[in-house]
This record gives structure tokens, sequence and C-alpha cells, in this order.
């Protein structure tokens, strides 16, 4: 999308982030490019520690103690959030850029009600008078898809049940009609018929033309169910970036992405256990060690010597682009000369 | 699966209730009833899934089965034996016999010890292999048997990554080549590309072992690709069972059929009133987008289908010919 688009919501530019570890340096998000349009859901996909948590805390300049950002840009409706000041990321955060975690019990006050918990978020946002702001709370509440929003407005966070309260944050993230959300492994914690009610609740999200939304999870079904886009991360870079029409309908082109998707069982296949799954071999390098070249390259099937010394480049195919020296579908095939 | 001469392992109308910290305003103990009635079996060589949300008491039966929970009533009989009348030195002679394996491989081993004597402890414990060589060989095979080497002896827990946490864990388990294990959702906290390399070793410690597991999910596609039955827990009870594959492709319960993706209806929250359901009416009712008059009147029956081998609670299929009424185990059994 090129830049000045009014489609565009956010656009991520070569962003790094640098943490100083007992272990080292380590680079945990690493050169991320990507961008999302208003009414656009995007999934980013990866395993944990590959960069997902972080990348979604950097679009609220949130980093963690020690980090430094040596490059990039983050633009959110064309203006560079790593360049604003504290006063102004605040106005952004919770206002035009929202986040929802995974575990919906640590974000909300135990000891404060519902109400007042989201009652507190228009006083200090809006200048909406006192007296419509319950009004407002008991209606977010409702297009949460809380069936008793009047009983949720009183109760504690206690009170309400796994899935209940994931709708409460929901509610909360929602309520002063923010253009990006950001939900973190929302239906982790939930059992698996809650999960869906709430993928259905988040991917409405952008419904309304002007939203966006990005949406980290490490569950390829649930991917599937809420996103117009997946983004794969491996050890802190985005490795594939490609419509999810094209990732589970004609197959994606990154090898991590490919194994990831057929390492699952199907869940509807008549193949049981007699058939091994196809699993990938070995496992994530940590950040303070990772290969020369592609960091994939150790439990690659199709590396060779060259993806062994050197950085792969980002190769492009319509829409669809992967961080690959042999993609799957591209032109150049599979290295020639691989064992 | 043909029922062979007599299962492995067989629970008959389990129960277990804890009590509630606090108590009511007038000192009535408020007891939360996390398993009710739960009666299965498995076979020898057999997979049995359990699958269920969280807090529906999947992680509870299974520390039943393990006597590591007493439960409030109800019989666990292992090979013919009734454990939970056994103690002391009878208990922990079966004990090598049934083995288990965590969620979570960071809390569930002693970070103070090597990999090497965590492997070998058990097999400190029953005896098994009493001199230090003979007990270093055979941990070695062990690490090599679950993919880890005999390089990783010296390492600590710490040292190794979720995945091999959990090869640790199952080293461990089938140290005292168990007949039983019992795996507590042993992938749910594993990365992505590590879980199908563990679900491959199960099911290779089955095939080639022998070993009969109950599997512990709360994913209906691993419970589907990996066990040759099915037990469908809500709120504590078993609300279908039967073989995998018959059970997710035809659910009869609904929510099972939720589960699945067969129903038509909308799941919701509260579908037939907020709170918390009636502990004398079905468990399932607060959401069920299928219930009937008679779902708000009486519990629903425990029906059989003995040709199918299928059992479900449910109100909807009263009635029907193939579905007959099936005494709980817990009453028609009696102690042996
Ligand atoms: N030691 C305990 N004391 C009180 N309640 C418990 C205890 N252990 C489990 N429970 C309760 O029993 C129910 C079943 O829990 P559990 O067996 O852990 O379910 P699952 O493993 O399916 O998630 C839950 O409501 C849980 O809170
Ligand atoms: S660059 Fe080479 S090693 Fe890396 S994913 Fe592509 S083919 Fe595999
Ligand atoms: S007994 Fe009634 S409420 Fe319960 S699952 Fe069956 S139809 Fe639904
Ligand atoms: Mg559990």
């Amino acid at each position: 999308m090129a830049e000045g688009d009014d489609r565009t919501l956010l656009e991520v530019r070569h962003l790094s982030v640098l943490i100083e570890t007992r272990e080292g340096m380590i680079r945990p998000v690493s050169d991320v490019s990507f961008a999302i349009g208003r009414g656009e859901a995007v999934a980013l996909v990866g395993e944990s520690g590959s960069g997902k948590t972080l990348t979604g805390l950097s679009l609220l300049c949130l980093f963690p103690p020690g980090a430094t950002v040596p490059s990039g840009e983050i633009l959110f409706e064309g203006q560079d959030l790593l360049r604003l000041d504290a006063a102004a990321l605040r106005m952004i955060r919770g206002q035009r850029i929202s986040m929802i975690f995974q575990e919906p019990q640590s974000a909300l006050n135990p000891v404060l009600t519902i109400g007042t918990q989201i009652s507190e978020l228009f006083k200090s946002h809006t200048d909406l008078p006192d007296s419509q702001v319950r009004e407002r709370v008991i209606e977010r509440l409702r297009s949460a898809g809380l069936p008793d929003p009047e009983r949720v407005f009183k109760s504690y966070p206690h009170q309400l049940s796994g899935g209940m309260r994931q709708r409460v944050m929901i509610a909360m993230a929602i309520a002063l009609d923010p253009h990006l959300v950001i939900a973190d492994e929302p239906t982790t914690a939930l059992d698996p018929t809650v999960a869906l009610q709430i993928l259905a609740l988040l991917s409405s999200i952008r419904e309304s033309r002007t939203k966006g939304l990005l949406f980290i999870s490490h569950d390829l079904a649930h991917v599937r169910r809420v996103s117009d886009r997946v983004l794969v991360m491996y050890a802190g870079r985005i490795v594939e970036d490609s419509p999810a029409s094209r990732f589970f309908g004609d197959g994606p082109l990154h090898p991590y992405s490919l194994a990831l998707l057929s390492s699952r069982p199907s869940g509807t296949g008549e193949t049981g256990r007699e058939t091994p799954l196809p699993a990938i071999l070995g496992q994530v390098p940590p950040l303070w060690n990772l290969p020369p070249g592609c960091a994939f390259a150790p439990r690659c099937p199709r590396a060779d010597d060259r993806c062994r010394t050197d950085q792969p480049p980002w190769q492009s195919e319509g829409a669809s682009g992967a961080l690959c020296f042999y993609p799957h579908h591209s032109p150049l095939g599979a290295p020639q000369h691989v064992a | 699966m043909s029922p062979e001469s007599s299962p492995l392992l067989e629970t008959r109308g389990l129960v277990r209730e804890f009590d509630l910290p606090g108590g009511g305003l007038f000192g009535r103990r408020k007891t939360l009833t996390a398993v009710s009635d739960v009666s299965f079996s498995i076979g020898k060589g057999e997979i049995l899934g359990l699958v269920g949300e969280s807090g529906s008491g999947k992680t509870t039966i299974g520390r039943m089965v393990m006597r590591l929970l007493d439960p409030t009533r109800g019989q666990v009989i292992f090979d013919g034996l009734d454990l939970t009348r056994l103690s002391g030195r009878s208990l922990r002679r079966q004990r090598r016999r049934f083995q288990m394996v965590f969620q979570d491989p960071y809390a569930s081993l002693n970070p103070r010890m090597r990999a090497g004597e965590i492997v070998g402890e058990p097999l400190l414990i029953h005896g098994l292999a009493p001199s230090v060589r003979e007990r270093r060989e055979k941990v070695s095979r062990l690490l090599e048997r679950v993919g880890l080497s005999g390089h990783d002896l010296e390492r600590y827990p710490r040292e190794f990554s979720g995945g091999g946490r959990q090869r640790i864990g199952i080293a461990r388990a089938i140290a005292c080549q168990p007949d039983l294990l019992v795996a507590d959702e042993p992938i749910a906290s594993l990365d992505l590309s590590i879980g199908a390399q563990i679900i491959n070793l199960f099911s290779s410690l089955n095939k080639t072992e022998r070993m009969s597991l109950l599997f512990i999910s709360h994913d209906l596609s691993v419970i589907r690709y990996l066990s040759d039955r099915v037990v469908v827990l809500y709120r504590g009870r078993m609300v279908e069972s039967g073989p995998t594959r018959t059970v997710l492709d035809a659910p009869v319960h609904p929510y099972t059929r939720l589960l699945a993706g067969t129903s038509s209806g909308t799941p919701s929250e509260t579908q037939n009133g907020a709170g918390e359901p009636s502990a004398s009416l079905c468990p399932f009712l607060t959401r069920c987008p299928e219930a009937l008059p008679v779902c708000r009147e009486s519990m629903p029956p425990s029906l059989e289908n003995s040709e199918s081998g299928r059992q479900v609670l449910c109100h909807l299929v009263a009635g029907h010919s193939s579905w007959k009424s099936s005494a709980s185990p817990s009453l028609i059994q009696g102690s042996p």
C-alpha cells in the first residue's frame, strides 16, 4: 500500500527492537515491516518467543525495560508513533489503539466493579457528562455480546466466567472506538466453544470499514476463522505475509509456514496415529545464538549451503511474500543441488 | 478395539467434591462437585481421550486415577484391583504400573536435579536398577527412547527447551515400564512445531511398548488423531462417550456438536437464563441451543447404544429405540 493511501491504517517499516540480556544482545523484533488496512484483520502467527507480543506492544510504543529501537517507523494514520512524546502517546493508547490480552484476569482490577473500570475510561479520555457514562458503558457491554449488561456492570471480575471476562476486555478495548485493536492470544485460556464466539466478535470489529485488527495467535484454526491476511514470525523476523485465502488455499510460500500447517492433525482426516504427523524436527534456536544465514535453515527440508551462510531475501509473488531463497510456488523452486 | 478379557483400568461412579473456602454465611459448608458419576474403562493397549473445557474436571479425574487424590465416592479398578482400597505398601507396589505426564514441564521437574537423576529416580525407588552403572545405562536408553541423548544426563531442566523438558517428564514416566500413562494436556504448553513431535512419541509408545494411555486434552483434533475412544466432559459430568470417529463424526450431545462444529445452533453464553446451572438439571442447560421443555424439569437420563458402544447424557434421544437407559455402573456393580 502506498504512503498516504487513506485505506492504510498502520504501516510498520523496518522496525527493530534490541534488548540487552544476560546471554547477550538479542533482536526479538528484527527488521519487521507490514501494513494493516482499514477494515482488515491481520493475523500474526508464531511460536512462543518468536516476537509476536513484542511486536504488538511496539505498536503502542510499549517496550520492555532496557530495550532500544535502533531503526524503524510505525506510521499510524500517517503519524510516526516513534516520534511522539509521552503525552501524545497516552492519548493514542486506549483511545485510538487498544490491546486485548490473553489473561483477562490479569488486566482487570479485582477490587473494582466492571462498571467502575469501564466508566473510568470515559471519564479520563472523554468529556462525556457523568450522567451519560453509565448508559454508554452498558451499551458497550451489550455490543460485546454480554447478555445481561446491567448485571455485569455491577459485577466484580471474579463473579464472571472466563468467556464473559474476555468479553468485558473486548468491551473495554472498543469502548472509546479505537481504530486499531490488537488482540494477543485472546482465546487461549478459553473453552473451545466460547473461543469461537469470541473470534466471531473480534472479526466483527473490522466490519466497520474504518477499523483494523491485529490478531496474535499460535492457533492456525483460529487464524483461519478471523483473518484476511497472515503474517508468520520466526525468531524475530516476519518470514511470510500472505492473504489468508492463499495461505490456507493454495498453501503458504515459506517452508516454515507449510511445515506448521501440515504438522497439525487436520481434525477431519481419516488418518489416525498409524501415520506419524509430519513433525518439524529440532527446535527454535535461541535468539542469542541464531545460526548465520536463514534462522530456519537447521530445520528446513529445502535448505542448501547458501541458506546456511546468507540472509535470505524477501521474495514477493502477487500479494504474497516470503523471506526465503526457495519459497514454495516460486519459479526458482527448491534448490537443485539438494541432497 | 475388541473388548479384551477385562479392561486395564476402570472407573466406577467417580465423584469428587471440594470444600469451598469460607463456607456460607451461617457456617454451612459449601462444596463444589468437580467430578460427578464418571465411569469409563481403558483396554490394554488402548488410547482413551478425555476432552472438555478448562475446569470441567479432567485434571481431577486424572489425579484420582493416579491415586494422587482420593475420590469422594466411587472406585478406580486397575487390572482387577480396587486401588481405592489399597494403601501403604500394596499401593506402592502397584504404583510403578501407572504413571503421569504433566501439562507443565517447567513446574513438574525438580530444578535442582539433573535430567539423569530425574529419570533415574523412579528406578531407584522401585529398586529396578540398583547399581549406579546399571541405572546410568538404563537412563541413557530412556533418554534416547524419548528423542534426547545420553549427553543430556548431566543437564538441568532449565537448560532444556519446553519440548525437551516434556521429553524428560515422559522418560521419567516410562522408566518403570508402566502399563498405563495418564497424560494431562501434555502438549498444551508446548510450541507449535514441538507438539507434533510429542504426539508422535506418544503414539509410538502405544504402538511399540503397548502402553495404554489416558490422554487429556481440550484439543479435539489431537484427540481425534490419537485416541480410540473419547469421553466428553462438561462441568464434571460425562455427557458423551464412545469410539472417537463415531462420536466426533456424528455427535449426539449438543455440547459435543458445538465442539465438533456440526451444530447448526449458535452457541450462547446464556441461552436459558444466566447464572449457575442447577445441580438437579442438565449441566449444559444454560448454554444449550436445543433444550426441550423437559430439560427444565428433570435431569437427563444416561443412555446407551450398545451396538455402537456409545453413551450420552441428554433428553434429546430419550425414547429412541437404539438408545436404552444405562444404569450407572456404580449402582449395579458390587465390590469384588
Ligand atoms: N484442590 C481443589 N480445591 C478446590 N477446588 C478445586 C481443586 N482442584 C480442582 N478444583 C475445582 O474443580 C473443578 C475441576 O477442575 P479441574 O479438574 O482442574 O478441571 P480441568 O482439568 O478440566 O481444567 C474446577 O472448578 C476447579 O476449580
Ligand atoms: S531460505 Fe533456505 S533454509 Fe530458509 S526457509 Fe528458505 S529454503 Fe529453507
Ligand atoms: S438434556 Fe436438554 S439441555 Fe441438556 S444437552 Fe440435552 S437437550 Fe440440551
Ligand atoms: Mg487441567
